[in-house]
């Protein structure tokens, strides 16, 4: 994929501060790299006496072996079971013993580690990072335990639960054609099961080296204290050979298409529509993302006013540019906009979709309204704001930053790109991606026999 | 993807000046070279300006001069679900979600504009308690988001078209919800903790949202939406004085009409477990819930019980559930115990989503983490652990704006002082492992425990050892 955030930044600098520029929110950001690779961010805030803490590798869902679907996740799972050093439920004991919390999760493109603390457990927290980072206990007993432990992951998220998350999974296997865009990232309970050790070995070794990772630090430390405690633990892990990325790039589509699918537990029908979006750093990558807060961002939506109100199609509408596991800025490969929502008896699909090819035709035809656009990108810098609040949130943000885009301070820059976006930006983007030979349409509705699952007081 | 197992909503604690090893030593060997914890800092209290308005509303301000440049605003009213009519539960869910739809000036459309404008938002949420209307939004426009919110709680005008539709949507989405497993467990262990007392029925019905009628939402509202029994609390980046002059000016000339809603009776403390198999076919999981009727807020228990509850399953994944049932035997995605308390009663409920073949074993194994509890001291190294990890779930919410306001209108529907969030952590702190131990017998023991499976109908049989689970309930 090519890098164009310069041309992004290049259009911010042309532009004027908007009305909200006393609401921008700028942080200090400092990066150094490491002699072994490893690139770490921090950011200074003494506000609370905690930190945030995230380490990003840059391996996802789309970089697991064939044959092997969700191993990813898995692997996440058994970076948590403990090394030679420190044994299984070590590192739970002491992060949430030092008033931490930590968690994990796989997307398409990276896998991040996060942990929020006191201050004072920073060092352990660095110690147990890099300690997991050189090698892991690969036993076959933990392997065991964590195929069950993601299985019943599965079975709850997926098995057991109406809709089962097909606005993720089923909406990537229709809209990409390339294996590691279309693929389950969950996996088949068969390739699961069949994961062994070597691969374990093999993912570790291939994408867990400090050169194929970022950290991130937010909170009550000094820039240099930070940049010296991660040299101190991490400095001696050397670097690692990691294979050649494949080209996961793939066109828009051009012709629609649709699937009809039932579902043994829902009671309430429902829709997801996707379409293919712009590659990371595109220029068009800002616009589309005002345009999908215009369209399902919040209650003064577009979506929301025209099919929840007003037509009285729809129960609810929720979406996004690469919604439900990501955001406009931390996608890599090929992303989707998705839409997702429950229909009402007597509602036919078509009709929905004809509502919303309406409300896109009229943005392509007629632009939007000078106070419009600027309402909504107003409330875009608000929850911009909101998601960096939490320090956990705001170093993972730019540890993602600095791994996606290869610059940390993007995360500055973003506001002033949403605020650059103009009207015939607006006209641009939807004309381009949001047609119908470009999107993809699940209609997923209750199977007869559902009337019989479930309690019915 | 650990995610939705790891809860952020830790209880609070505070930090000794043990170290990691020290602290983990008793039950597993931590690595030699693990350096220590660091000193810790001190705790910050956060500093509340309260103010009475004339009229009876209480304002509490938290300014900030860091953190993002936004403007909390939240307005909490006595008088939640377990205020409405009995053949009317859940009414107050409405009730709320129709708060933003209307006032007498601004149409539904008005109010998602104008919010959006400032880059704000108003969400209003029903408890048992009380009705919650919350509002975030950049720092800017905090006069204009105070007056929003003065707008919808008191000149909400539930417009006739918007209840239709509200009723409509409000059908359908509990036909939805019904689907869910997580959803009918609920429903049956409140049930079986709460029996006849409104606590134990705030889910709503088909029937109630069906009989639900305008008038009865704007009598609701005038009566629960009055001054004297109103608290109104600001954070962020704001002065007091400032947030004070605009409270004043939005809320100074609220006055309070007709009869407030009566109090409601408290909750029984104890009540006939039951055992409860909801069936659900071709699932592939049951979901397993165990609970019991408790304490209500500002018990003596409360702090000592949640401490108890941190170490079983308030955690995170160094839980005694935790560590058994996923990281031992691999039953489930995450097991966890919570108390929730409210201002008439409370309930403990502990539960985890397991595979059909395991759900008999995994119930035996909750009853063994509970007798466990009862029947042995928790170690000075994991009540140390706990009450770490108590300090740390109190920093990290401090760090959220929206939370501390949340935090402290949550507190004082239930009748907790301003200063209580101040307080938790050392409380905490004094809490010995006698006490814990006094809770578990108080609290966990499972002869006393209601326990609801809801999954298919064959594991009934791996259920004989624990109750007579034979029938399925006939629901509402």
């Amino acid at each position: 994929m090519t890098f164009r955030r310069l041309v992004l930044g290049l259009a911010a600098l042309a532009i004027p501060l908007g009305a909200a520029a006393a609401d921008r929110w700028q942080l200090p950001i400092a990066v150094k790299k490491l002699d072994n690779g490893l690139t770490v961010v921090v950011s200074e805030d003494a506000s609370s006496p905690t930190v945030g803490v995230s380490v990003v590798y840059h391996v996802g869902m789309r970089l697991e072996p064939k044959g092997r679907t969700g191993f990813a996740h898995l692997f996440e799972h058994l970076m948590f079971q403990g090394t030679p050093n420190a044994p299984k439920g070590t590192f739970d004991r002491v992060i949430e013993g030092g008033g931490g919390m930590n968690n994990g999760s796989t997307r398409a493109d990276y896998t991040n580690y996060i942990e929020t603390a006191p201050v004072s457990a920073l060092e352990p927290i660095l110690w147990l990072e890099a300690d997991r980072m050189k090698t892991l206990d690969f036993s076959a007993e933990n392997l065991k335990n964590q195929q069950d432990v993601v299985k019943e992951e599965i079975r709850v998220n997926v098995q057991n639960k109406p809709y089962g998350l097909f606005f993720w999974t089923d909406v990537n296997r229709l809209a990409f054609s390339k294996w590691e865009n279309a693929h389950d990232g969950y996996g088949s309970f068969a390739d699961l099961e069949g994961a062994r050790l070597e691969d374990v070995r093999a993912f570790h070794r291939d994408f867990y080296g400090p050169n194929n990772a970022v950290i991130g630090i937010v909170g009550d430390i000094k820039a240099e204290q930070a940049f010296a405690l991660v040299e101190k633990y991490f400095g001696a892990i050397p670097a690692r050979p990691v294979p050649p990325r494949p080209d996961v790039d793939e066109p828009l589509n051009t012709r629609e298409k649709r699937e009809s699918q039932t579902d043994a537990l829902a009671q309430v029908p429902a829709l997801a529509v996707g379409w293919k979006m712009p590659e990371r750093g595109s220029p068009d990558q800002a616009p589309m993302d005002v345009l999908a807060q215009l369209l399902v961002g919040d209650s003064a939506s577009r979506l929301y006013q025209g099919l929840v109100k007003g037509r009285e199609q729809l129960l609810n509408i929720e979406g996004g540019l690469n919604w439900p596991l990501g955001d406009a800025w931390d996608y890599a490969g090929p992303a989707p906009l998705v839409l997702f929502g429950l229909y009402k008896p007597g509602v036919k699909v078509d009709a929905v979709l004809e509502a919303i090819d309406e409300e896109i035709a009229r943005i392509v035809k007629d632009g939007v309204d000078a106070a419009t656009l600027k309402r909504v990108k107003t409330k875009m810098l608000a929850d911009y704001n909101d998601s960096l609040e939490a320090f956990i949130s705001r170093a993972d943000t730019l540890a993602k930053a600095q791994l996606l885009w290869g610059d940390a301070k993007t995360v500055n820059q973003i506001p002033a790109w949403i605020d650059a976006v103009q009207g015939a930006d607006l006209q641009r983007v939807a004309a381009r991606y949001l047609t119908a030979a470009n999107r993809v349409v699940i209609d997923r509705t209750p199977a007869p026999a559902a009337a019989a699952a479930g309690d019915k007081p | 993807m650990r995610t939705t197992v790891k809860t952020l909503a830790l209880p609070l604690g505070l930090a000794g000046a043990l170290t990691a090893g020290a602290a983990g030593a008793a039950q597993t060997t931590l690595p030699k070279d693990l350096p220590p914890y660091g000193q810790d800092k001190p705790l910050p209290v956060p500093t509340i300006t309260q103010k009475t308005l004339d009229n009876g509303l209480t304002v509490w301000v938290l300014p900030r001069t860091d953190g993002p440049p936004k403007v909390d605003v939240v307005l909490a009213v006595r008088g939640g679900k377990a205020s409405d009519p009995a053949d009317l539960p859940a009414m107050s869910d409405l009730l709320a979600s129709l708060l933003t739809e209307g006032t007498r000036t601004r149409s539904a459309i008005q109010i998602a504009e104008q919010l959006q404008a400032i880059g704000a938002s108003i969400d209003a949420t029903a408890g048992n308690d009380g009705i919650t209307v919350s509002g975030s939004g950049l720092a800017s426009g905090a006069e204009r988001l105070v007056g929003l919110l003065a707008d919808v709680g008191i000149n909400a005008s539930f417009p006739e078209a918007e209840v239709k539709l509200a009723k409509a949507n409000a059908l359908q989405a509990l036909k939805a919800a019904e689907a869910q497993p997580s959803y009918q467990a609920s429903r049956a262990i409140a049930r079986a903790i709460y029996g006849d007392h409104p606590y134990g029925r705030t889910l709503a019905t088909e029937a109630s949202i069906g009989k639900t009628e305008r008038a009865a939402l704007a009598a609701a509202h005038t009566a629960r939406f009055r001054p004297d029994r109103a608290l109104l609390v600001v954070s962020g980046r704001i002065d007091a004085a400032t947030a004070l002059t605009y409270a004043n000016g939005a809320f100074g000339a609220w006055k309070a009409q007709g009869e407030a809603p009566a109090e409601i009776a408290a909750a029984p403390r104890e009540a006939k477990p039951q055992h409860v198999l909801v069936e659900r076919s071709g699932s592939v999981q049951s979901a397993v819930r165990l609970g019991r009727p408790v304490f209500a807020a500002n018990d003596a228990d409360e702090i000592p019980a949640a401490l108890a509850n941190t170490i079983l399953g308030g955690g995170g994944l160094d839980t005694r559930l935790n560590r058994n049932l996923r990281e031992d035997k691999g039953y489930t995605y995450g097991a966890y115990s919570s108390f929730s308390v409210a201002r008439r009663g409370g309930a403990f409920t502990s539960g985890a989503d397991v595979r059909n073949e395991v759900t008999g074993a995994a119930v035996g194994e909750f009853v063994k983490e509970l007798q466990k509890l009862i029947d042995t001291p928790v170690d000075a190294a994991e009540l140390e652990r706990a009450k770490r990890a108590a300090a740390g779930g109190y920093l990290f919410r401090n760090q959220l704006q929206s939370a501390v306001a949340r935090s402290l209108a949550a507190n004082w529907l239930v009748g907790r002082p301003p200063e209580y969030l101040g307080q938790f952590v050392p409380r905490t702190r004094e809490v010995t492992a006698e006490q814990v131990q006094t809770m578990a017998r108080r609290y966990f023991d499972p002869k006393t425990l209601s326990i609801v499976v809801v999954g298919d109908k064959a594991v009934a049989e791996q259920l004989g050892a624990y109750g007579s689970f034979g029938a399925t309930p006939a629901g509402d």
